[in-house]
């Protein structure tokens, strides 16, 4: 048996992780149709000419979720005239005035692969339509109630703030600390007839589990 | 004027919106910091559209980090042309130096100045070859690179048509398509948005057949087309999901075909996707009427309009990224993790929250004040204030870490601000002041010139202790530890000790002080058989603090220790403070001994035992705890001393300085001398009258 084709220790090699991803995409795309499907975005390693591995993440993005009117705090700077253009543009009107509609949350995944910790990390955000970042506190308020309770007890699941690896800013991710354990007893748990999990199937198991914090659910016939 | 049966209804456009990534403003940061400086020339720059793909919200114009002129490399690769929902479009900004120019900007030149590029690039043919021209956009800021807050306003120029464009009908694509033709719309569509070179090419044409087939052509094709179809629709990726309006790219379109074709009633069609496909019921097909004017020449540059509304206000727009931008902020963030991180994997009910708005007061900044006052700040606290009378000397870097070697040079740095400043160094949301004060000793008598300032210093050092939650008493020698274990028993403020030997050293907590618990008379008779109050350092002495010149063990004028003791001892009067900290019962709770056996965990404290002290020694590589109960004799915290204080104030001080015996004698260890002195007198006594002692082996 070819350890590096097996979960067995609860971890990912990077090799693992591009093999692991694609299947996890191509079987988002089949099962799950009410999402857009995952990209895979390759990092261009400049400093080998020539790579064997392909190093890359997945990407989820500008997933929409619809609440109610927020206070978007304004720059308490912004001291301004209440009309800026008075005498400069005349009221058009062929120009919709549109009604204020509930706010519109994006929200952005990615799945990276961790170097240190050899499993795989989620990294997300949240912004409004105009830009603005959101904090973790309106996030939460997105989530899922089953989701929130999830965060709080579990010790599997812990949001901080971290850099992105790659994107040089801060995102949220769910911190990887206890990954290897809980994949460990989830491939054991499968091993009726002896046989640990298949690497490729190490995405969809992991985001069945990860997935559900932040209110993303895996549908079964994933898992297949 | 004969009246039309049903008066024109005005096509009403919906406006576009912008949504500017905050790895758009990270860039441009760098790139003014880095390159621009403070050249306010105008940037090209490119955003970045699609057409709606949710049926409740609208698409939107976005600047990416990748819409400023690459500069650096980044480590993903840059965004190649032919990603479906990225379709480049043309802008420019204008980035001004200051808020007042950026208010002075001449905005409607500015979009004069836009719509003028977009009418030229019509009549030139220019928007034929490349359509995403037409909806070329204009964006004025103010970046404050300071305060990392951007001000910003978008604007859509567009031609105005004059008289405006009327809507004949509109509909949902799918109602005005035959089932046979919708299906060949939909395969024509996605086929254009699936192949590269078109996928981002936001302007086409759609030709239906007699027979129901279509095929989307590019705009310069419009004269093959004549003839070859049945319908013949003007399509664009609409970025408004609206069901009853058109989005914001028709407008210049409409001024495109108008100009280019002289046609007078256009179909148009407003593509809109979900989930990646062609969506026909949210698409739209509307027919509109557009009178061609007369009098119009090729030079007149239409007037426009497109500055971007506010939540319905025409001002300007702005956003803060401090919080994600500012350096000390993603510092501070940063530290704030890996103490949650702690608390979440080994002890989850640590209470970081009195950690972080604890004040601490270290008296001494040497060896150990450098020492303690890093393992504070790994704990993250927050408020920390040093007090210390000397300067940095030459030998003092090696062995004090917070100082360097420029502290020394010249006429050397005082400790109180060498020692501010780097903790500053080393974080900058450190909130720490450094105060040069001598402490009064007791035992170094003073002149009555000298008097008022010493009970100037008395006074600062009881209102700094007063001020503060916890003392850390790192002085050099014994007797400048005396008033700050009394002011600190006074206020009932926690003290933590640490003294130095050359191979050993002592940390310890002081007990609270003797009126911890309320004055009233009857609580005092309580307060004798509850737990007794551990002691301080001055408890088991029996000898008051005095000049220590002549050593003995712990009490020395230290200048030479084992280096690796003031780290070992600093640290553990740090963790001592924290045990006392996560404690129920803080200052008032009882001494453990590590030589009691702790079964299971400590339900007191998730830290483990606290102990009174702590000594340990280097040659040994031993250490032990130990536990010790106030004195009554005490002269730094029994009553007798502490009620003197209160009554007496600065004369008790200045007593107790200049009279060597004052305090054996009113605590009684005066008395408690002579009487062990008469005892032994007896007993000598007994001994000369008795040979047979003597006598015996």
């Amino acid at each position: 048996m070819d350890s590096a084709r097996e979960v067995s220790d609860g971890r990912l090699t990077v090799e693992g992780f591009s093999v692991a991803a694609r299947t996890f995409a191509d079987k988002w795309m089949i099962h799950n149709q009410a999402f857009p499907p995952w990209s895979w975005i390759p990092l261009i390693n400049r400093t080998l000419l020539v790579s064997n591995k392909e190093e890359g993440y997945l990407s989820l993005e500008k997933i929409i979720i619809l609440s109610s009117l927020d206070e978007i705090p304004e720059d308490e700077s912004l001291n301004v005239a209440t009309d800026c253009l008075e005498k400069e543009e005349s009221i058009d009107h062929t120009i919709l005035v549109p009604t204020l509609e509930n706010e519109a949350h994006y929200y952005d995944f990615h799945i990276v692969h961790s170097a240190s910790y050899k499993v795989p990390v989620l990294y997300f955000r949240g912004y409004c339509s105009g830009g603005q970042p959101l904090s973790l506190d309106v996030i939460r308020k997105d989530l899922p109630s089953c989701s929130v309770s999830l965060l709080v007890e579990s010790k599997w699941t812990f949001i901080t703030q971290e850099e992105h690896p790659y994107l040089n800013r801060p995102w949220f991710k769910l911190h990887p600390c206890g990954t290897e354990e809980w994949i460990k007893l989830l491939s054991q748990s499968s091993s009726s007839s002896g046989c640990h999990m298949p690497v490729e199937l190490y995405l969809v198991s992991w985001f069945s589990v990860v997935g559900q914090v932040v209110g993303l659910r895996t549908p079964l016939q994933m898992l297949n | 004027m004969a009246e039309k049966e049903t008066p024109p209804i005005i096509l009403q456009f919906a406006p576009l919106n912008s949504s500017v990534d905050e790895g758009f403003w990270h860039s441009f940061s760098s790139l003014k910091l880095d390159k621009l400086g403070i050249d306010d020339s105008p940037i090209s720059i490119t955003g970045f559209s699609g057409p709606c793909s949710h049926p409740q919200v609208s698409n939107h114009l976005t600047l990416l980090s990748e819409s400023l002129p690459l500069e650096e490399e980044s480590l993903i690769g840059t965004t190649s042309h032919g990603n479906r929902n990225k379709c480049p479009v043309p802008g420019i900004l204008y980035n001004t130096n200051t808020v007042e120019s950026f208010n002075k900007l001449d905005k409607q030149s500015l979009l004069k100045a836009e719509a003028k590029k977009i009418w030229e690039d019509i009549q030139s043919g220019k928007a034929l070859e490349d359509s995403s021209v037409l909806s070329r956009f204009l964006v004025i800021s103010f970046a404050d690179l300071k305060k990392w807050s951007f001000r910003y306003w978008f604007a859509f120029p567009a031609l105005v048509l004059d008289p405006p464009v009327s809507l004949i009908e509109l509909k949902p694509a799918s109602e005005y398509f035959s089932s046979e033709e919708a299906e060949s719309v939909s395969a024509a569509c996605n086929d254009w948005r699936d192949s590269d070179l078109t996928t981002d090419v936001p302007f086409f044409l759609v030709s239906v057949s007699s027979d129901s087939k279509a095929s989307i052509r590019h705009l310069k094709d419009w004269e093959a087309c004549q003839g070859d179809h049945q319908k013949l629709l003007f399509g664009f990726y609409d970025p408004c999901h609206l069901p009853s309006n058109p989005g914001w790219p028709l407008r210049n379109y409409l001024a495109l075909i108008r100009s280019r074709w002289n046609l007078e009633t256009v179909w148009f069609f407003c593509y809109r996707e979900s989930r990646g496909f062609a969506d026909l019921n949210l698409s739209l097909v509307g027919q509109a009427s557009v009178t061609l004017s007369s009098g119009e020449s090729a030079e007149t540059v239409p007037n426009s309009v497109g500055w971007e509304l506010n939540k319905g206000k025409r001002v300007p727009r702005s956003i803060s990224l401090a919080n994600s931008m500012d350096p000390t902020r993603l510092a501070v963030s940063a530290v704030d993790l890996n103490l949650k991180l702690m608390r979440w994997r080994a002890l989850p009910s640590l209470n970081l929250n009195v950690l972080s708005s604890v004040k601490c007061l270290l008296l001494g900044a040497g060896t150990l004040g450098c020492q303690v006052a890093r393992t504070l700040m790994g704990w993250g606290i927050r408020n920390i204030t040093f007090v210390d009378y000397g300067k940095v000397a030459m030998s003092n870097p090696v062995r004090q870490s917070l100082y360097t070697f420029e502290d020394c040079v010249g006429r050397g740095e005082f400790k109180a601000v060498a020692a501010v400043k780097s903790l500053k160094q080393i974080f900058p949301a450190m909130e720490t002041s450094g105060v040069v004060m001598a402490i009064p000793m007791p035992g170094h008598p003073i002149s009555s010139q000298e008097e008022d300032s010493v009970l100037g210093d008395c006074k600062r050092l009881s209102d700094l202790i007063e001020s503060h939650d916890a003392v850390f008493l790192l002085t050099d020698t014994r007797e400048s530890r005396w008033l700050p274990s009394l002011l600190c028993a006074n206020a009932n403020k926690i003290a933590i000790n640490a003294a130095l030997g050359f191979d050993s050293y002592m940390v310890m907590r002081h007990g609270a002080g003797p009126t911890s618990l309320s004055d009233d008379m009857q609580n005092l008779d309580i307060n004798k058989t509850n737990t007794q109050r551990l002691g301080c350092y001055f408890c088991n002495d029996v000898v008051a603090p005095q000049d220590s010149m002549t050593d003995r063990t712990l009490d020395q004028q230290c200048t030479v220790t084992r280096p690796g003791l003031a780290p070992i001892a600093g640290a553990l009067a740090v963790e001592l403070l924290v045990g006392v900290l996560q404690h129920p019962h803080g200052i008032n709770a009882k001494g453990d001994n590590s030589s009691l056996s702790n079964t299971g965990n400590n339900d007191d404290s998730p830290l483990g035992i606290l102990p009174h002290q702590i000594r340990g020694s280097v040659s040994q590589f031993s250490q032990i705890t130990l536990l010790g109960q106030a004195s009554n004799s005490c002269t730094a915290c029994s009553e007798t001393v502490i009620s003197e204080y209160r009554k007496r104030g600065n004369s008790f001080i200045l007593e107790a300085i200049n009279h060597p015996t004052y305090l054996e004698d009113l605590t009684g260890l005066t008395e408690l001398k002579k009487a062990a002195n008469s005892f032994n007198l007896d007993w000598e006594d007994d001994d000369t009258d008795d040979d047979d002692v003597a006598v015996d082996l």
